[in-house]
């Protein structure tokens, strides 16, 4: 038992019973009376000059009541990061990919503003396609974007120690290029907004978002609007995973629109509009020369990585810092070199995805220490223990692990999956593999250079004292986090679960960046904790006074106030509260004193009692360039062990069993860490084995739909035994980190390593399809063939 | 134009003059307001839009509302009784099998069609049954056993 | 999604329905489950200015066992589900596996054995083995019906025999002889929700128990414009006793009678090799059927 009477436990998620019973109310279950639909022309060609718009068909037709381009929408530049401000909210000069915006209708149905959309006429002259980085990158290719020559979006260049001279010194020294493809985030509900334009002049966005703040900021500035008279209101949204934690224009367009007609203007994303505004998971090529000592111990990483981009920058320049920066842990590394270069292509952006730059990085080197494990030989397991860092290491990145349960993870998994007993005694077709993972709790600092606060909250006790109320502008997106904030409130407050009412993803309520980078838990936690504390103490205070006690005699647990010495008689407490309460139950005569007696005459002496917290996190990271992005207050790790079995005449591959442990710190809520977990290894499974988006000669996305982009099922996915490992991260709420990001990070080198256990091969590029297998299958049968012959 | 459907949903009759080419998850969103069934993929690839047609879970996003014309149809507000939530939904519930919850209502359907065929399935009979709905956030494992603690009894309402 | 507007006729029966398709000649499009020309439709891929459901004539979802030769009669709008749940069909294994591995079981509880013969997707779960049993489609306009082998059916991707103003009204399978046993092998990449990368069907039929083959239909799916009879690796069989040796012959065969090509979903080369693979699997399950 914790001496915890909320958190650590498996409450319910408090939002469950309205999403069990559709009530829970997505972006597409709002309307707003007299609304209107609005509809966006998105290009068809992925690389063109645009010569001339017309909009005047569409302006004809009966119902339409607004037409915009980028003459009224002005030419404001946006994106995610101010150091890589390149999208306009329609596109003026030039389309850079198929699907850029180029005009918006609003109409009074949906079908008329479709039907308008389609008596827009744009006169093109086509330009040529890039369509790779190789293309983009070679010596003479046009410019997607004038100021970036060579179509370079961003580089980094980063030297820890000496590479060079240390990679001399190894005993080993091994160099390997994998690739992944672009991925799409593949959430089930489709981006939505509803923009409303009021007589006094107020911008309320209701928004499927991940970020309400970011949004907020993007739309202010887009449409030139003090931030003050933005809001924006997230309703329950269906899952983001990185796709929804920046602005889309489709959320400008409609707050342009319904400032144009005056009405709230809805739309909502088809599912092939979701994969065209993409901002997943980047195609990634990592090149990476490690070198290790006989002994097992890793010195040294070379590596250099090249992300295609497409069209437009997104979250790009944080991903390609992350994708070096993240190899920092969880192995002691002492030289460290990273070069990497971000490319623009004429495809739609990529951005970021659960596990943001670093999942790619993380299962092409942890395939790779397993080759050297192998080449050392050493059991993977025992070549983790020799080089991973332990609590209050500091990385050659500047990271510092302030509590790290790595050993704990890869202890767990080893002995809850069998690997002594499995490892090296499975046959053909069939292996087991391990990895770690590592990632960041938040981010250090927020997207736009500033000092503000990461967030704040609020929690307000209703005037009776029988309940709290907890505001933050923190996004639910499925995660649970209103649910973690519920009971961090209950606990900090010393009130049962069922006396907390949470509200929680609008910028009225405060700051609060968002759901990204993991943050929420330990971020927005710390400040609610806080928030309840100070609630708690205001009411204490009171209480004491009055019973000429101390604060320090007094605590409350569970709803309950507990007396530290004898003898204490509140007796006037409870019968004033009962003078006010006639024809209610009244607490029985020998009950304890309750929170809300107390908290009713803290409001009768001293007004409404509004509890607040906040949070920032310490100064944090290097000097170096590029040393904001991988800084966290704390780190997450994880360990896991995946079984699988191969079909070795299809190349088909079937994962039987995932052991997966992860390091959170401290589980305010065990039901939703597993789950993060859970679904954590469903990504990633997908991503290693199936899912690509594809492209044709011309910039066509072949697959933008769940038919053909293939997310795991029921049936792909096996049971996961879950461990929670727990180091109590001393700048995190009770002890709390990361557990929705990290989790993903061991899963593909996993499947990668276990495949190699099952058929003597490895694979360097994703995913791992049927006909990827079976052909590096029947090369390698070939090959030994060959072999034989020669013999 | 218009055309006149009698159609049950819930347990109750309704005559309604829809378009032909509305769809059925349309005609119960934006008619019958019951937005509980949700749109994911418009192509019946994601099971977002399950309902139950005459008590088989189907996606109601690729089925013309005129379809629907003297069927009857279950949606998830069909489930709640005034005793409270169906004891599927309450094992959703307590097990932490949602997370964004957008597959929910089609994967409550989908569960509550299986249980009514069978009662006693085994883990591959439910991964089987919402092998057609899609799930991004759980990993499936909790809607499972979920699922399981209804067939064996765990839940009452 | 919209879906474009059209004109909806719901006749209630089959002669109805012909007079109507006949009358828009192609500018109508039959709805049955749906699962397929709503999507396309919405994807603005097929434009019908009609659309004529079918799903008002109780004579199409009618399946009966009958006639001397017990034949098996299958309404064209019975549902897939309908036929899994139904049993008649249990001698049938390798359309039994078919229908269970059609797309979901929400798919499945719309989608129609007809719909999934008459869309002629070269990549169809039901189309190889239906061939395989030497099926039968019952074709019905206003002059009248027609009996049709399903060997015939298919002209080449959406394309069939069918005339404007015709219906697949019904398909007949013959009752599976002695000794004869089936199997079906679908090679996708999930483990639902999948379109068939590569499918085969095998039927053979023994002389005897433990005798020399004498019948054989192996029918590939998706390695063609329509489902191809791998005629090579059936004349193969012909007359040999079953082994791992003969039916590792057939597959390579077949493999050669295949006629892939490359998509975005696999290379023809693999789909090839597949071939290969799955017509071996598919014959044993046939043999053990029998057994």
């Amino acid at each position: 038992m914790t001496q915890y009477h909320t958190i650590n436990s498996r409450a319910p998620r408090i939002d469950a019973p309205d999403k069990a019973s559709g009530k829970a109310q997505f972006i597409d279950d709002l309307n707003m009376s007299d609304q209107l639909h609005g509809a966006i022309l998105q290009s068809p060609l992925a690389h063109a000059r645009i010569v001339k718009i017309d909009t005047s068909r569409a302006r004809k037709l009966p119902g339409v009541k607004a037409v915009v381009t980028a003459e009224d929408a002005g030419l404001v530049q946006y994106g995610v990061s101010p150091a890589r401000y390149d999208e306009t909210l329609f596109c003026h000069d030039k389309v850079r990919y198929i699907g850029d915006e180029i005009a918006a209708v609003a109409a009074v149905d949906r079908e008329t503003a479709l039907a308008a959309v389609s008596l827009i006429d744009v006169e093109y002259e086509e330009l040529p396609l890039l369509l790779s980085v190789e293309e983009a990158m070679k010596e003479g290719a046009p410019l997607i974007h004038e100021d970036y020559p060579g179509n370079i979006c961003a580089e980094v260049h980063q030297e820890f120690g000496d590479v060079e001279a240390a990679l001399a010194e190894c005993d080993i020294v091994r160099t390997d290029t994998f690739m992944n493809k672009m991925q799409n985030c593949a959430f089930l509900e489709p981006q939505g907004c509803i923009g409303h334009y009021d007589h006094r002049g107020y911008l309320t966005l209701y928004s499927s978002t991940q970020t309400p703040h970011y949004v907020q900021r993007t739309v202010a500035m887009t449409l030139k609007m003090p931030i003050g008279k933005v809001r924006v209101v997230k309703p329950y949204v269906g899952g983001g995973f990185g796709a929804k934690a920046s602005a889309n224009a489709m959320e400008m367009v409609a707050c342009l629109l319904s400032m144009k007609t005056g009405k709230p203007v809805k739309m909502v994303f088809t599912r092939e509009q979701v994969f065209l505004q993409a901002r997943g998971r980047h195609k990634f090529v990592h090149t990476l020369t490690t070198g290790a000592k006989k002994d097992g111990t890793v010195v040294a990483l070379k590596h250099n990585c090249i992300l295609e981009g497409g069209a437009y920058a997104s979250f790009g320049i944080a991903t390609v810092y992350y994708a070096g920066s993240l190899l920092g842990g969880p192995y002691k590394l002492q030289h460290m070199k990273y070069d990497a270069y971000r490319v623009y292509t004429n495809k739609p952006a990529c951005g970021a995805q659960r596990g943001h730059g670093g999942v790619i990085a993380r299962a092409a080197w942890e395939q790779q220490l397993d080759v050297i494990a192998e080449e050392l030989g050493m059991d993977p397991v025992e070549f983790r223990f020799k080089n991973m860092m332990n609590n209050g290491d500091t990385s050659c990145n500047d990271l510092y692990m302030s509590s790290f349960g790595m050993r704990e993870c890869v202890e767990a998994v080893r002995d809850k999956s069998g690997w002594e007993r499995k490892r090296g005694t499975l046959p053909r077709g069939k292996g087991i593999g391990m990895a770690c993972g590592f990632f960041v709790s938040g981010a250090g600092f927020p997207i736009y250079r500033s000092e503000t606060f990461h967030c704040t909250a609020t929690v307000k006790l209703s005037e009776d004292g029988g309940a709290a109320h907890l505001y933050t502008a923190s996004a639910e997106i499925g995660q649970g986090s209103d649910t973690t904030f519920a009971m961090i409130t209950a606990e900090a407050l010393g009130v049962p679960l069922n006396a907390v009412k949470v509200s929680s993803g609008d910028t009225d309520f405060g700051v609060d960046l968002g759901a990204y980078s993991s943050r929420q838990t330990l971020m927005t936690g710390f400040a609610v904790k806080h928030a309840a504390e100070d609630a708690k103490r205001q009411v204490l205070e009171v209480l004491a006074d009055k019973l000429r006690i101390s604060v320090s005699d007094i605590d409350v647990k569970d709803g309950t106030v507990i007396f530290k010495g004898p003898g204490i008689t509140f007796r006037t407490i409870r019968n004033r509260y009962r003078k006010e309460h006639r024809g209610w139950t009244d607490m029985p005569d020998d009950a304890p004193l309750s929170f809300a007696e107390a908290a009713r005459l803290a409001f009768i002496v001293k007004g409404t009692v509004i509890g607040q917290g906040e949070y920032r996190p310490r100064w944090l990271g290097g000097k170096f360039k590029g040393a904001a992005v991988g800084t966290s207050p704390a780190y997450g790790c994880s360990a896991q062990v995946v079984e699988l079995r191969v079909d070795m005449e299809t190349g088909q591959i079937t994962i039987d069993n995932m052991t997966d442990a992860h390091d959170c710190g401290f589980a305010i809520n065990r039901t939703s860490v597993e789950g993060q977990m859970q679904g954590s290894l469903l990504m990633g499974l997908g991503e290693a084995l199936f899912e690509e988006v594809k492209f044709d000669q011309k910039g066509r996305m072949l697959n933008p739909n769940f038919g053909e982009y293939k997310i795991p099922t029921a049936l792909d996915m096996p049971n996961v035994t879950p461990i929670i490992v727990e180091s109590n991260e001393p700048y995190g709420p009770y002890g709390a980190k990361e557990v929705g990001e990290g989790a993903i990070m061991p899963t593909i080198p996993a499947i990668l390593n276990a495949l190699y256990d099952a058929t003597g091969i490895r694979f360097h590029e994703l995913p791992l399809t049927p006909e990827r297998v079976y052909k590096a299958i029947k090369e390698k049968q070939c090959e030994a063939k060959a072999e034989r012959g020669r013999k | 134009m218009k055309i006149v459907i009698n159609v049950t949903v819930n347990q109750k009759n309704y005559e309604l003059a829809v378009e032909p080419n509305m769809t059925l998850v349309d005609m119960l969103r934006e008619e019958l307001r019951l937005t509980g069934t949700k749109k994911g993929c418009g192509l019946g690839e994601c099971g977002a839009c399950t309902i139950l047609l005459d008590g088989q879970p189907v996606s109601s996003c690729v089925m013309l509302a005129v379809e629907a014309h003297n069927r009857k149809i279950v949606t998830i507000e069909g489930l709640e009784t005034e005793k409270g939530l169906h004891p599927i939904q309450q094992a959703f519930v307590e097990k932490g099998a949602i997370q964004c919850g957008f597959c929910t209502s089609g994967m409550v359907l989908s569960a509550k069609a299986l249980l009514d065929d069978h009662p006693h399935p085994d883990e591959q009979d439910i991964r089987k049954a919402i092998s057609g709905n899609l799930c991004r956030c759980t990993g499936y494992q909790k809607i499972v056993e979920a699922v399981q603690s209804v067939s064996e009894g765990e839940q009452t309402s | 999604m919209l879906i474009p507007r059209f004109e909806y006729h719901k006749p209630s029966t089959l002669k109805e329905a012909c007079e109507i398709k006949g009358k828009f000649k192609g500018k109508a499009q039959l709805l049955a489950g749906g699962t397929d020309i709503i999507p396309n439709m919405k994807k603005r891929i097929i434009l019908p200015d009609s659309l004529i459901s079918l799903n008002g004539i109780s004579e199409l979802k009618s399946n009966s066992v009958s006639g001397k030769n017990r034949c098996a009669r299958i309404g064209a709008c019975a549902t897939v589900s309908s036929l899994i749940r139904g049993k008649f069909l249990l001698p049938y294994s390798a359309l039994l596996t078919g229908l269970e591995s059609l797309g979901s079981p929400l798919i499945r509880n719309m989608a129609t054995i007809g719909g999934n013969l008459a869309t002629a997707r070269p990549a169809a779960d039901l189309s190889p083995s239906l061939i395989a049993y030497k099926g039968k489609a019952i074709l019905c306009s206003v002059a009248g019906k027609r009996e049709v082998s399903l060997d015939d059916f298919f002209l080449g991707p959406g394309k069939t025999i069918l005339n404007d103003d015709e219906i697949l009204a019904e398909i007949i399978l013959d009752e599976l002889p002695a000794c004869t046993g089936s199997g079906y092998i679908k090679l996708g990449t999930r483990k639902a929700l999948e379109i068939s990368l590569v499918n085969v069907a095998a039927v053979i039929a023994l002389e005897k128990p433990d005798g020399v083959i004498a019948g054989a239909r192996i029918v590939m799916g998706a390695v063609g414009p329509i489902p191809l009879r791998a005629t090579t690796a059936e004349n193969l069989l012909m007359g040999e006793k079953p082994s791992d040796g003969l039916f590792a012959e057939a597959g390579k065969a077949a493999a050669e009678d295949s006629r892939p090509i490359d998509d975005f979903r696999g290379s023809a080369e693999y789909r090839r090799d597949m071939v290969r693979v799955i017509t071996v699997r598919a014959l044993q399950k046939a043999l053990h059927d029998i057994r």
